[in-house]
């Protein structure tokens, strides 16, 4: 039983007279408690799909169910109630409030949603429980990541969305915030999708969904997926 | 080259904030139109009074005394500091006209040369002709040619109108205390030849009067002491040109005019300069890594410190000279419409005051190209390579709020961003402020002024007056013939003369002196405080505010000068708070231990049972109703509406525009924090809290801080209202209310056409960038 679907989903945009689709009649299916990677190149349409995943943006036409709900049939407001309560967002630029620290960074996730998690024990699984009053100006980038996966976890959703997460990251901080990502979502039963353009990360994922040109290429199941640790990129 | 590609850089950077350029130059052009505008006026009024008063000949002092003899004339003509002086005659004459109004009567001679009518229309023909006041001419629609009637000395004359013309004595034309506005239907002068009036004095040539000009550069106070002695006691007293209702008038209003247009711009000067600074600040830190590409591409510092001091250059000068064409144009021509209703002068060319239109652009360039330049002289101590590359975030940091546990841990989160945004940008916080209080201290001084005014005749003629008619009696009538006239009601008489009072710093005034019985049931004099006060024996009472013209107090004492008497010492035992007619007063019992004798000339009745039959006696002049007094006391209002609408559009303006940019600059600046917001799952209303909780919160504060410039703001204009009237403004609730509500509606009405803004911009995209 499928817990994420994806339908024929299309998203359009439309600039000025040209129409250019960014998803074009996208398929596939997630199982719960799983760690996807959405592969692709710049442009192949995977952050669009992980924006309508987390109802940031509504698809043109298809379907989206997520849990049983028909994510793509809900008002801006339901789906800022879905966001509240059932994503966790991780950026690539992680996107913490810069007056805030970092205890308050993940606070302000809590503060929003039914059954938070305790920011400070969530600041602590990521190691930053010594760091906890600083402001994200005072950190490294590694760190401010870990404070946004930890704002993503706090909130207690039951789907974890990272785009590009070590984008602006070097490699061995990468693998850590990747590992990190991986072993909280297993341990919590949380599903995870991250959109990368980097291929070896797909090793390391339960399902890779290659995409390009807004269409999907290919869905590869892995029965045993590596280890972040002898990943090499 | 290298110029014109920067030049058009700058054309485009404005373009691209163009709603911030457009409020600087706005806050220049209302800033320097206000200075200029009013300045203008003040200078108009000044430019014009004085060519009259060079014109006419206006006399320096007039010296009130009864048939000077020759002799007299001789010792003033040998004064040391005396110019010239000469006799004439002036009177209130009554005429013929409909609601018989009153004009005031000047004798003239062949050899007159001072104090001469600026004649518009016709000549000087005979001893029987008169030259008559222009706009009372107007105002009942005479022409030269038509005759009038006048009665002089129970008599009445006929005179032909020779000649229009104004007076540098009634530029601003009122009879006495009780009008507070011109109103040439009811008032006017005419002036006759003192030939023809010999007529009505049994064939005698008669003076009260020498009009004196003083040698240029003389103590004023000197020469009138000298004038005193050699006058003794036939001396009634001098009236100085200050004393002069017209001239004293004329000059405050000068005076008022230059007061607002140094105190209103800076304020507008303050919200320019921080504006530019939120402005040029937000664009030089947008402009980082431009900054640094055109280092790296080799341009000198210089160039690019005046790169962005051009901005404001540009936008300030464009403002000041905007103001310069807009501020005479429109307030000053606002106002001299009301202006020529007061003051009828024999020009209103709108003058303008260069060296300060100058002063004020250069000061409003200053505001904006100083800060623009040192917005950008923070960047230019980096390196190139540091300015290309990307900025780190901002730093968070603690503020002081988080000292006290006990407050910052039960403060919500969002209230805890907005702490510590607002402690970050104190500059924008400061402008919002300011800006608001602006609003709300302009809007509550209009009001507070607006009430302040209207409530002189109420305070007037039903506080301190409670009659219902009050009547000028006949001379000689006693009480005795007052009981004789059966008034059922409440009746009071009083004595009021006028008399020349000297301070003991030497300063002067004519002023009228009222002598009150020891029971004075319908006139009601109040302390400064408001507390109900009898007038004492063995001394005098002064008003408040001519004690402060004489400069005297409480304890110390003032001379008043008798007729036909020498100087009598007083005492100041009180002082008492009179809104318009200012003077001195003192008790019947206490006037005839002077040896004066108590001649009651006005009776006040408080009607039991109305019989204005009664009124009509031998032993009574003429009267008239309370009601019709205070209509004509406070004539017509609108120079004071007027001011209350340009004082609630100016505080609008700067509300508005401040706000506005306060909410566009926090948007901006915030836009990832919003969207990071949005994507967590904050609803739309809860992200719009956040930008607007700083609005308010400012807005709010900015309110209580406009509370008392309001007051201030009410002050100054009133204390320009000149030496007769007395007003305190008084700050009510309702008004604060009122001022605090009209801002919130500003701040409403900004937050709701921001929010139209915020709606176009696309929060996804603002997260994918790097700031």
């Amino acid at each position: 039983m499928s817990f994420i679907t994806f339908e024929d989903i299309v998203r359009e945009y439309r600039i000025g007279d040209s129409v250019i689709k960014a998803v074009d009649g996208v398929n596939f299916d997630i199982l719960e408690g799983t760690f996807n990677v959405i592969l692709g190149q710049s442009g192949a349409g995977k952050t669009t799909v992980l924006n309508l995943l987390g109802g940031m943006d509504t698809a043109t036409s298809g379907k989206i169910t997520v849990g049983g709900e028909e994510v793509s049939k809900m008002s801006e407001r339901q789906l800022t109630t879905y966001r509240r309560n059932m994503i966790g967002f991780v950026f690539q630029f992680y996107n913490l409030v810069p007056n805030l620290t970092a205890l308050e960074n993940v606070q302000l996730a809590k503060e929003i949603c039914r059954n938070p998690l305790d920011p400070k024990e969530m600041l602590e699984r990521v190691g930053l429980g010594q760091r906890m009053h600083n402001f994200p100006a005072q950190m490294s980038g590694g760190e401010q990541q870990r404070v946004s996966i930890a704002r993503a976890l706090a909130k207690n959703p039951q789907i974890i969305l990272c785009d590009e997460p070590t984008g602006a990251l070097d490699s061995e901080t990468g693998r850590i915030v990747l590992k990190l990502i991986k072993d909280i979502a297993r341990d919590m039963n949380k599903t995870v999708i991250v959109v990368t353009h980097n291929a070896p990360v797909a090793d390391m994922a339960n399902c890779v969904i290659s995409m390009k040109d807004g269409k999907v290429k290919k869905i590869k199941k892995n029965d045993v997926p590596k280890e972040v640790e002898e990943i090499v990129w | 080259m290298v110029k014109g590609a920067l030049f058009k850089k700058s054309i485009r950077d404005i373009k691209e904030s163009l709603s911030q350029f457009i409020s600087i130059f706005l806050m220049a052009t209302i800033a320097i139109s206000i200075l200029v505008g009013l300045d203008s006026m003040g200078a108009t009024m000044d430019t014009h009074s004085k060519e009259m008063y060079q014109s006419t000949h206006l006399s320096d002092i007039w010296v009130s005394i009864i048939n000077p003899t020759e002799k007299d004339m001789w010792k003033l003509g040998s004064t040391r500091g005396i110019e010239k002086a000469e006799k004439r005659f002036t009177t209130n004459v009554l005429t013929n006209l409909q609601d018989k109004p009153t004009l005031k009567l000047y004798t003239t001679s062949e050899k007159s040369t001072l104090d001469i009518p600026y004649i518009t229309q016709g000549t000087v023909a005979g001893i029987g002709g008169a030259v008559l006041d222009e706009s009372f001419a107007k105002a009942h629609n005479l022409q030269i040619g038509d005759s009038i009637s006048i009665e002089i000395n129970d008599r009445w004359m006929d005179f032909e109108i020779d000649a229009l013309a104004l007076s540098s004595e009634h530029i601003f034309s009122i009879k006495d205390a009780t009008t507070l506005q011109p109103n040439p239907e009811k008032y006017g002068f005419i002036i006759v030849n003192e030939e023809k009036i010999k007529e009505a004095y049994g064939g005698k040539k008669i003076y009260n009067q020498i009009a004196v000009k003083f040698t240029e550069n003389v103590d004023e106070k000197q020469v009138m002491k000298k004038i005193d002695a050699a006058l003794g006691k036939s001396l009634i007293g001098i009236t100085t040109k200050k004393d002069s209702r017209s001239v004293g008038d004329v000059n405050g209003r000068i005076e008022q005019f230059k007061t607002l247009a140094t105190v209103f711009p800076n304020m507008f000067f303050l919200v320019t300069a921080l504006i530019t600074l939120s402005t040029m600040s937000r664009l030089v830190e947008d402009q980082r890594n431009q900054i640094g590409t055109l280092k790296a591409l080799g341009y000198s510092k210089r160039s690019i410190v005046w790169h962005y001091t051009s901005y404001g250059v540009y936008v300030g000068l464009l403002g000041a000279l905007a103001g310069i064409v807009v501020g005479p144009n429109l307030i000053g021509k606002t106002l001299i419409t009301q202006m020529q209703s007061l003051y009828v002068m024999h020009s209103y060319k709108i003058m303008l005051n260069m060296p300060r239109a100058i002063i004020g652009t250069l000061l409003i360039v200053a505001c904006t190209a100083g800060v623009a330049c040192y917005s950008c002289l923070k960047m230019q101590g980096e390196m190139p390579a540091v300015l290309l590359r990307n900025k780190q975030p901002k730093k968070g940091n603690h503020i002081f709020l988080e000292r006290l546990p006990f407050i910052w841990n039960k403060m919500k989160f969002s209230h805890k961003l907005i702490a510590r945004n607002t402690i970050r940008n104190k500059g924008r916080m400061l402008m919002s402020i300011f800006g608001v209080m602006g609003c709300t201290g302009l809007i509550l001084g209009a009001l507070t002024l607006d009430d302040t005014v209207r409530g002189i005749g109420k305070t007037m003629y039903g506080e301190t007056y409670t009659y219902d008619h009050t009547a000028i009696l006949d001379t000689k009538t006693t009480d005795k013939d007052i009981y004789n006239l059966h008034i059922k009601g409440v009746t009071q008489s009083m004595e009021e003369t006028g008399m020349q009072v000297v301070a003991k710093n030497g300063e002067r005034r004519m002023v009228r002196v009222t002598v009150l019985t020891k029971e004075s049931p319908l006139v009601h004099l109040q302390d400064g405080e408001g507390r109900p006060v009898t007038v004492p024996d063995g001394g005098a009472t002064i008003t408040r505010k001519l004690a402060e013209v004489l400069g005297v107090s409480k304890g110390q004492t003032i001379q008043i000068k008798r007729i036909d008497e020498s100087y009598e010492e007083l005492e100041i035992k009180q002082i008492v708070h009179m809104v318009s007619g200012q003077g001195i007063y003192i008790t019947k019992a206490f006037w005839e231990s002077l040896g004066e004798v108590y001649q009651p000339t006005s009776l006040l009745i408080k009607w039991q049972s109305k019989d204005i039959s009664l009124l009509d006696s031998d032993y009574i002049q003429t009267y008239v109703s309370v009601e019709t007094q205070r209509e004509g006391f406070e004539g017509n209002l609108s120079i004071i509406f007027i001011a209350t609408i340009m004082l609630i559009t100016f505080g609008g303006v700067l509300a508005f525009v401040v706000l506005y940019n306060l909410s566009i600059l926090n948007f901006f600046e915030r836009i990832r924090d919003l969207a990071t917001l949005k994507v967590l799952g904050f609803y739309k209303q809860e992200i719009r809290a956040l930008v607007f909780v700083e609005n308010i919160v400012s807005a709010t504060l900015g309110i209580f801080a406009g509370i008392p410039l309001g007051g201030a703001v009410a002050n100054i204009i009133i204390k320009g209202f000149g030496e007769n009237l007395d007003l305190v403004s008084k700050l009510t609730r309702n008004n604060i209310l009122m001022a605090g509500g009209i801002t919130f509606i500003f701040v409403i009405i900004v937050n709701v056409i921001v929010e139209q803004k915020i709606k176009t911009i696309d929060m996804l995209q603002a997260l994918k960038s790097v700031e």
